[in-house]
C-alpha cells in the first residue's frame, strides 16, 4: 500500500511543480494579452493601462499565483482574458470533445495492436511478421501532421468524408441514426490519423513483449504438454507479457488529452487543441495554465492507473513495494 | 446654417387590421409576425431576393464575446456586426455614411451639435422598443471608464467626452466641445445596447463580462438583422432572422432574407479553403493569394471575386527611438544610419515593390509609396510620386550621406558608414505571417545590392510587438496595419508623435523632428475641420511628408480576395470589414440554384 501512497504523493508534488513552472514560463515569455491592442490605433494608452490593471498584469508573479491557487481551490481555474469569463467551463466542454476522439482512437488502436502484435510475434521471421514490421516502420517515419493532411486531401478529393468539424450544420434536424452516422463520419478521419500514428509503437511493444515470452522455458513446457496454441498465446503468453503493456496502456490513458492536439487543429475538431493554440498565441495565461494542468492531471492519472494495474497483476511489485 | 441630409425613407403604414393581427399573434411563429404598423422602415436598393435558407460562413477563430463593449477580435466583431445596429452606418460599398437607426442627422452650423432623430417603431430583436433612453444608456456605458469599452476613445473629442441629451423619445442631441472632422462617421460601430436587458448588469458593475457566448438567447438582443439562436462551444454559432428588423428591399419585403446565419469555427486558413471547396461553407473571405488562385482554377459551383485593394498597408520601418542615453556604441551607430533621411530614402529606392506584388500577392495587390491605398478612394493622394526601383539613385543618396563601399575577400561589395563601419542590421517580421516573412526576404536581397548585410528574424507576433513597443530592442521591422475606416482619423495614433502606434518612435512627449511636428499640426487641424476638401488638402500634405521622410517605407497592399457559391444573391464584397457580410441582410439563396445543386 505504501507503494501506491508514495505514487500519490509524487503525483501531487508533480502537479504543484507543473503549475509553478507553467506560470513562470508563461509569464517569462515576451508579450502579453494586451499587446495586439497596442497595434490598434483606436485604443489609447490610457485604456491599455486600465485594462492592464483590470487583468492584474502589473501585479507581481507570486500575487497572481496565489490568486490563481485560490481560484483552483474554489473549483475554478482562473479567468480567461479573451473570453472574459472563467476558464474551467471553456476547458470542460472541449475536453469532452477531445476525449470522445482520443478514447475511441485508443480503444481502436489497442483492439488492432493486440492481435497484430501477437500474430507478428508468433510468426516472427515469416512473411506476416515482415509485412507488419514494414508497415509499422513506414507509419512510424510518417509524421502525424503528414498523415492527417494526407487523409484530409483524400476527403477533399473523394468527397467520401467531411473535411473537418465534429458534426454537420444541419445535425439537429437529423434522426437519431442520422446523427450517429454523421458523428461517425466526422470522427472517421481524425480517429484514423490517431490510430495510424499510435499503432506502430503499440504493435512493436506487444510483439517484443510476447516474443520474449514465447522463448521462455515455461512456454516450451506448456507447448510440450499439448495445450492448444490459441490458448497458450492468449491465456499464458499474453498474461506473462502484460507488464510492459500495462505501462504502455497507462501512458496511453495519460496522453488522452494531449495526443490529439495537432490532429484537432488540422481537422478542425472542436477539442482542446484549437483552444490551447489560440490561447498560447494570444497569451491568454490562465487558459494555457488550465490546459496544461488538465493534461498533467490526465498523465498522472494514467500513470497511476498503470501502477494500480501493475500492482494488481504482478505480485513481485507488491512484495518489492512492501519491502521498500 | 443647419445642414440636413435627406435620407431615403419608406414609411410603412398597414391597414390596421388589429383583430387579424391579434389573432395571428397567437397562431403564427414569431419569425412571421407582421411588423408594427407605425414602423418607419428603411428601403435599401439591391437585387430582390426571397426569404428562407441558410448561409454558412467559416471564421478563423471562435468569437470571444457577443458584447460590443469588450469585442476586440475580428470574429467577434463580424458576429456582432450581424446582430447589432448603429445610429448612422458607413456603407462598406460606397464608403459613405447612410442612415441606420437614426432617420435623420442635423449638424449645427458651428459643427458642435448633432441632432439625431430615431425611426419610429424601432424594436430590439426581443421585441422590446428601442428609443432615446437606450441611446442615452448606451453612451453612458461607452463613456464610463470603469467599463473599459474600446469605443470610449472614439467619443473623446477635443480632450472632452461627448455629451448626449434627450429631446424627446426619438430625438437625441450629441454635443461636442470642438468640431469633429470625420463628422457622422463616428456613429458607425457605436451599436445601441438594450437598456432593458443590460442596465441592471451595468449597475452591478458586471457589464464588461456580460454577453459571453453561452448567454441564453432570450437574454441577449440587438437591433441588427440577426439574433442569437444557438452556440456550440468550439463548433458553431447559429443566428436566426430578427423579425423586428427595420430594413426592407425596394419592393417592401422585410429583410433579412435568410432564416439562419451559421458561423463555423475553422482554425486555419487552409481548412477554411477545404470547407469552402467541398461546399460545406457558402462564402469565404480573408484569403491569401495562393489559396485564391487555387480556388479560382477550379471554380464551378462558386465564383471567386477580387474586390480590389484593401486598406491594409505593409511597410518597413527602422528603430528611430532615442536610445543614445543607455545604448551600446554598436546600437548608437546603427541609430545614426536609421536617423539619416537619405539612408531611408536609399532603402526605399532600391526595394522592388513590383516584385513584392508579383511574387507574394501573385499580382493581386498594389505597390505603395504612401500609407493610403487606392482602396481608400476619397483619401488617396494621387500626386505622390511612384518612382521606379533605382539602385543607382539609392547609391547616389548613400554617397551624399557619407557612405562608401569596399570589396571583401570573396568579391562581395560591403557598404561602410562614414566611420568605416560595415552596414549590417536585422529585420524582424511576424513568423505567423508568411507574406511578410517573404517580403522581408525580398528586401534582404534588394539591400544586398547596396552592400548592406541584412538578417531576417521571424518572431512570434506578440514577442515582436513587445520588442517594438516595449523593449525597443530591434533594428528594423516589417509590419502591416489595416485602417478600420476610410478616413484619416482611423490612423490618428499612427501619425501623431504622441500616439502609441507611432511605431518608429512611439508616445513622444514632444515631436522629435520638425516634420513630425508638422504632421502633428496637420492631423490636429484635419481633426476639427468639417469640410472634406480642406481635410483632404491637409491629409495630402501628411502623405507627402511621409513619402519624403520615409519613417515608414511603404511596400504593398494586398487585394481583398473573396468567393461565394453561385447560389448566393446580392454578393458584393467590399474592401472595408466585414468584407462579405456587410450587406448580410440582403444576401439570399437563389432557389433555382439550390434545387439544381441538390
Amino acid at each position: 500500500m505504501s507503494f501506491l501512497l508514495r505514487r500519490l504523493l509524487q503525483a501531487i508534488f508533480l502537479l504543484i511543480g507543473v503549475s509553478i513552472l507553467t506560470f513562470l514560463f508563461s509569464t517569462l515569455a515576451p508579450g502579453n494579452y494586451l499587446d495586439e491592442m497596442r497595434l490598434n490605433p483606436q485604443i489609447s494608452a490610457a485604456t491599455l493601462a486600465s485594462l492592464r490593471a483590470q487583468y492584474d498584469l502589473n501585479r507581481p508573479l507570486p500575487f497572481r499565483y496565489a490568486r490563481w491557487v485560490n481560484a483552483v481551490a474554489h473549483g475554478e481555474l482562473g479567468y480567461s482574458f479573451a473570453y472574459n469569463g472563467p476558464v474551467a467551463p471553456l476547458l470542460w466542454i472541449r475536453a469532452r470533445n477531445t476525449l470522445l476522439l482520443t478514447l475511441t482512437a485508443m480503444l481502436l488502436a489497442w483492439a488492432l495492436a493486440l492481435p497484430l502484435g501477437i500474430w507478428s510475434a508468433e510468426r516472427r521471421g515469416h512473411l506476416p511478421d515482415r509485412a507488419i514490421s514494414l508497415a509499422t516502420a513506414t507509419l512510424m517515419v510518417v509524421p502525424e501532421l503528414v498523415l492527417a493532411l494526407g487523409l484530409l486531401i483524400l476527403a477533399a478529393r473523394s468527397g467520401w468524408f467531411p473535411t473537418g468539424g465534429m458534426v454537420s450544420v444541419g445535425f439537429a434536424e437529423l434522426s437519431r441514426w442520422g446523427k450517429l452516422r454523421d458523428l461517425a463520419m466526422h470522427m472517421a478521419l481524425p480517429v484514423a490519423a490517431l490510430v495510424l500514428s499510435a499503432l506502430p509503437i503499440l504493435v512493436r511493444h506487444i510483439r517484443a513483449a510476447v516474443a520474449e515470452e514465447l522463448g521462455a522455458p515455461f512456454f516450451r513446457a506448456a507447448t510440450a504438454h499439448g495445450i492448444p496454441r490459441r490458448k497458450l498465446l492468449y491465456r499464458y503468453a499474453l498474461r506473462a507479457a502484460a507488464n510492459p503493456m500495462i505501462s504502455l496502456f497507462g501512458f496511453s490513458v495519460g496522453t488522452l488529452l494531449s495526443a490529439s492536439l495537432l490532429v484537432e487543429m488540422v481537422m478542425s475538431w472542436p477539442g482542446l487543441g484549437p483552444l490551447l493554440l489560440e490561447a498560447i498565441l494570444a497569451r491568454d495565461l490562465y487558459v494555457v495554465i488550465g490546459g496544461v494542468l488538465f493534461s498533467t492531471i490526465f498523465l498522472v492519472c494514467g500513470n497511476f492507473l498503470g501502477d494500480l494495474l501493475l500492482y494488481w497483476a504482478d505480485p513481485r511489485i507488491r512484495t518489492a513495494g512492501g519491502a521498500r | 446654417m443647419i445642414l440636413e441630409r435627406a435620407f431615403p425613407l419608406r414609411k410603412r403604414i398597414s391597414g390596421g387590421l388589429l383583430l387579424l393581427a391579434c389573432a395571428s399573434f397567437f397562431l403564427i411563429p414569431s419569425s412571421m409576425l407582421p411588423l408594427p404598423n407605425t414602423q418607419e422602415l428603411l428601403s435599401v436598393p439591391g437585387e430582390i431576393g426571397h426569404a428562407g435558407g441558410r448561409l454558412v460562413v467559416s471564421l478563423r477563430a471562435e468569437p470571444k464575446t457577443l458584447n460590443p463593449l469588450s469585442a476586440i477580435d475580428a470574429p467577434s466583431r463580424e458576429v456582432i456586426g450581424a446582430m447589432q445596429a448603429d445610429l448612422i452606418h458607413i456603407n462598406r460599398g460606397t464608403q459613405l455614411t447612410e442612415p441606420a437607426l437614426a432617420k435623420s442627422c442635423k449638424v449645427s452650423s458651428d459643427g458642435l451639435q448633432y441632432t439625431l432623430v430615431l425611426r419610429k417603431g424601432l424594436r430590439f430583436s426581443d421585441g422590446q422598443p428601442l428609443d432615446a433612453d437606450d441611446v442615452l444608456f448606451t453612451m453612458r456605458v461607452y463613456l464610463d471608464e470603469s467599463v473599459h469599452a474600446t469605443q470610449r476613445d472614439l467619443l473623446i473629442v477635443g480632450g472632452k467626452p461627448i455629451t448626449v441629451r434627450k429631446v424627446d423619445s426619438s430625438t437625441v442631441i450629441f454635443q461636442m466641445v470642438k468640431p469633429y472632422g470625420a463628422g457622422e462617421r463616428m456613429f458607425d460601430g457605436l451599436t445601441i445596447l438594450p437598456r432593458h436587458l443590460l442596465e441592471k448588469t451595468y449597475l452591478e458593475g458586471r457589464l464588461g463580462q456580460a454577453g459571453g457566448l453561452s448567454t441564453p438567447a432570450n437574454l441577449w438582443a440587438g437591433a441588427g438583422p440577426y439574433r442569437l439562436k444557438e452556440y456550440e462551444a468550439g463548433q458553431k454559432l447559429v443566428l436566426e432572422r430578427n423579425p423586428f428588423y427595420w430594413k426592407t428591399d425596394v419592393k417592401g419585403n422585410t429583410l433579412p432574407y435568410l432564416d439562419e446565419l451559421v458561423f463555423l469555427f475553422v482554425p486555419s486558413a487552409d481548412a477554411q479553403v477545404l470547407r469552402f471547396q467541398s461546399g460545406e461553407t457558402d462564402v469565404i473571405s480573408r484569403l491569401g493569394a495562393e489559396n485564391f488562385s487555387a480556388l479560382a482554377r477550379q471554380q464551378r459551383t462558386y465564383t471567386m471575386t477580387d474586390a480590389g485593394p484593401g486598406l491594409e498597408y505593409n511597410f518597413l520601418f527602422f528603430n528611430l527611438n532615442d536610445l543614445a542615453a543607455k545604448a551600446a556604441p554598436e546600437v548608437t551607430s546603427k541609430s545614426k544610419w536609421f536617423h539619416e533621411v537619405k539612408f531611408r530614402q536609399a532603402v526605399s529606392a532600391v526595394i522592388d515593390r513590383d516584385a513584392i506584388v508579383r511574387l507574394i500577392y501573385q499580382g493581386r495587390g498594389t505597390a505603395l509609396w504612401g500609407p493610403v491605398t487606392p482602396g481608400d478612394r476619397r483619401w488617396v493622394d494621387a500626386s505622390i510620386g511612384r518612382p521606379p526601383r533605382s539602385p543607382d539613385r539609392a547609391r547616389a543618396l548613400l554617397k551624399e550621406a557619407g557612405f562608401s563601399w569596399r570589396t571583401d575577400g570573396n568579391g562581395a561589395t560591403e557598404l561602410l558608414d562614414s566611420d568605416g563601419k560595415m552596414v549590417e542590421f536585422s529585420i524582424l517580421t511576424s513568423s505567423s505571417n508568411a507574406d511578410r516573412t517573404k517580403m522581408a526576404a525580398l528586401i534582404q536581397e534588394d539591400l544586398k545590392e547596396l552592400g548592406m548585410r541584412v538578417q531576417v528574424v521571424p518572431l512570434e507576433f506578440r514577442s515582436l510587438i513587445d520588442r517594438v513597443t516595449q523593449t525597443k530592442e530591434y533594428d528594423a521591422c516589417v509590419l502591416g496595419l489595416a485602417s478600420f475606416d476610410a478616413d484619416p482619423n482611423s490612423d490618428l495614433n499612427v501619425w501623431l508623435s504622441s500616439g502609441g502606434t507611432h511605431l518608429w518612435d512611439p508616445s513622444q512627449a514632444h515631436p522629435a523632428t520638425p516634420w513630425e511636428a508638422e504632421i502633428d499640426d496637420l492631423m490636429e487641424q484635419q481633426l476639427d475641420t468639417p469640410k472634406f476638401e480642406q481635410r483632404k488638402k491637409l491629409y495630402d500634405r501628411v502623405q507627402e511628408i511621409l513619402a519624403e521622410y520615409q519613417p515608414m517605407i511603404f511596400l504593398a497592399s494586398p487585394d481583398i480576395l473573396t468567393g461565394a457559391k453561385n447560389s448566393i444573391g446580392n454578393f458584393h464584397p467590399a474592401v472595408l470589414e466585414p468584407y462579405v457580410l456587410w450587406n448580410v441582410e440582403q444576401l439570399y439563396v437563389r432557389s433555382e440554384q439550390v434545387s439544381a445543386s441538390r
